[in-house]
């Protein structure tokens, strides 16, 4: 067992059937080397203040429940150490640009309905069946989309996106990245209904490449590539449509 | 279904102190303000030039004052950094290349551009030198 | 259903001026501002009226200097126009006037020096 230290946690409060407005408190948590910032968050809900309400499940990085703004950068509290702020305080907030439901719980339904909007599954050429046998890819065809598909939904990019901050109709990066997931697969034949969502003002067009969501991305998804990528495609079928009136090929 | 919960929304004042990395944004969309004013000067001078000698002699003199010098230095910087974090930025909005099968990796990408920089540089001032 | 966006047409002047502005605009500054002013590598009769209008009297580099011009033009009103926005000042037809309007104001200027200088 290493030793133990302790580390002021500044926590944001607000509870929907008390307050007008959210509020701060400060616990003083005693700590060591291999505790994350959750473990420091469920020592004060266990040991100091049973209210603090917060989500969590896995706790190795992988269900994307967890997200919360440490210092006003977005981070997997279960992937982040508090020995890594120590002596510093550290400042618990919910993921920035959502509403607050209660403490650090957010209320990610406008996401939910974003990543619905993006055709988030594959759609095949023409329907298949079982009997169709399993449908094949090449290491390489596998590599064009592997990177964008590694998303947890943790929305970590959301709070890192001031474009989402100022306009929630932008459809942001997670559900975008997702979008060219599905677009770059072999598989898929599904382009023509998402080009839609890539040419919309709330698409693509949204973005002003801050660049800050690929740096927070826990899974190095870099949804601002998948985005900027498609800036080009779009600019390509605005100016294309005119030279083929009758419809694109693929 | 329950009734959705009250739900608080935080404002957006002020959101640039929140992260560096938003003050640095700022500060590369800054550059275009210079970019716009140099192209307004450079315009002014295209007019003088129209308009005969008198009025050019006024667009040239002015190049020789402090004025014009510290104008010009922030300019440069104002470029330089724009040039920097463009071609940054670039690998993320190309699409993806690739070389022998294997994907180019982003710094080479940037690498060659800052090399496109200086090759397009020297040769404008090649050309300057000949033919100003 | 969602609505195409125009901001191709914006965003690849934006690009192309950005291009421009990256590859080309510190040795343009570095040029007219410093060098030529303080006579290192250039004698003190460069960009004189008479050597200027000679240059600019070919229809090419008249046409490059207009269209140099032109997409600075663009490419600041474009991230002027958004970075307006980021700063609190709501996106509207208006701003995207004035920004983009202006621009294309400046562009035919330059445009119609550019063809003076060749002209007379
Ligand atoms: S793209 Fe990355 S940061 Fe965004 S939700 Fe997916 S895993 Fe999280
Ligand atoms: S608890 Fe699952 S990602 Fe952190």
């Amino acid at each position: 067992m290493s030793q133990t230290r302790t580390i002021m946690i500044e926590c944001l409060r607000y509870d929907p059937e008390q307050d007008q407005a959210p509020h701060y408190r400060t616990y003083e948590v005693p700590f060591t080397d291999e505790m994350s910032v959750l473990e420091g968050l469920q020592y004060i809900k266990d040991h100091l203040d049973g209210s603090l309400t917060f989500r969590w499940s896995c706790r190795m990085a992988i269900c994307g429940s967890c997200g919360c703004m440490v210092n006003h950068q977005p981070i997997l509290s279960c992937q982040s150490f508090l020995r890594d702020y120590y002596p510093a305080r550290i400042r618990v907030e919910p993921l920035e640009h959502f509403p607050i439901v209660k403490d650090l719980v957010i209320d990610q339904s406008d996401f939910l309905g974003k990543l619905e909007s993006v055709t988030p599954y594959l759609v095949p050429a023409q329907p298949l069946t079982p009997e169709d046998g399993p449908n094949l890819q090449t290491p390489r065809q596998i590599e064009d989309y592997l990177g964008y598909a590694q998303c947890i939904n943790c929305l970590l990019c959301y709070a890192a996106c001031p474009q989402y901050g100022l306009n929630h109709e932008f459809t942001g990066p997670a559900a975008l990245a997702l979008l060219a997931r599905y677009n770059a697969d072999s598989r898929d034949a599904g382009q023509k209904t998402r080009m839609a969502v890539v040419n919309a003002e709330e698409g693509v067009w949204g973005c002003t490449l801050v660049g800050l969501c690929s740096e927070v991305c826990p899974k190095h998804v870099d949804p601002a590539r998948a985005i900027n990528r498609n800036k080009i495609n779009s600019t390509q079928d605005y100016f294309l449509r005119f030279l083929m009136p009758f419809g694109r090929g693929s | 279904m329950t009734p959705a919960p009250k739900t608080y929304v935080r404002p957006m004042n002020r959101w640039w102190m929140r992260h560096p990395a938003y003050r640095r944004y700022l500060l590369r969309e800054g550059t275009s303000v210079m970019v716009a004013a140099y192209a307004l000067f450079l315009l002014a001078g295209m007019v003088c030039l129209v308009l005969g000698e008198t009025a050019f002699n006024l667009w040239r003199g002015f190049l020789q004052s402090p004025v014009s010098v510290i104008f010009h230095l922030a300019a440069l910087a104002a470029f330089a950094f724009h040039a920097w974090t463009w071609f940054k930025v670039m690998p993320l909005t190309t699409p993806p290349i690739r070389f022998r099968g294997q994907p180019v990796p982003d710094r080479m990408i940037f690498r060659a551009a800052l090399w496109a920089w200086g090759i397009a540089s020297v040769a404008l001032l090649v050309l300057a030198m000949r033919f100003l | 259903m969602r609505t195409r966006s125009h901001e191709p047409i914006v965003w690849s002047l934006f690009g192309a001026g950005g291009v421009f502005a990256a590859l080309l605009g510190t040795m343009l500054v570095l040029i007219i501002g410093i060098l030529v002013p303080m006579g290192l590598g250039f004698g003190p009769e460069a960009m004189h009226y008479d050597s200027l209008r000679g240059l600019f009297g070919h229809p090419l580099p008249a046409l490059g200097l207009a269209v140099v011009i032109s997409l600075f033009l663009f490419h600041g009103a474009h991230r002027i126009y958004h970075t307006l926005h980021d700063l609190g000042i709501p996106a509207s037809k208006k701003m995207m006037l004035a920004c983009y309007g202006s621009a294309a104001a400046g562009s035919g200027v330059a445009l119609l020096l550019a063809g003076m200088l060749v002209v007379f």
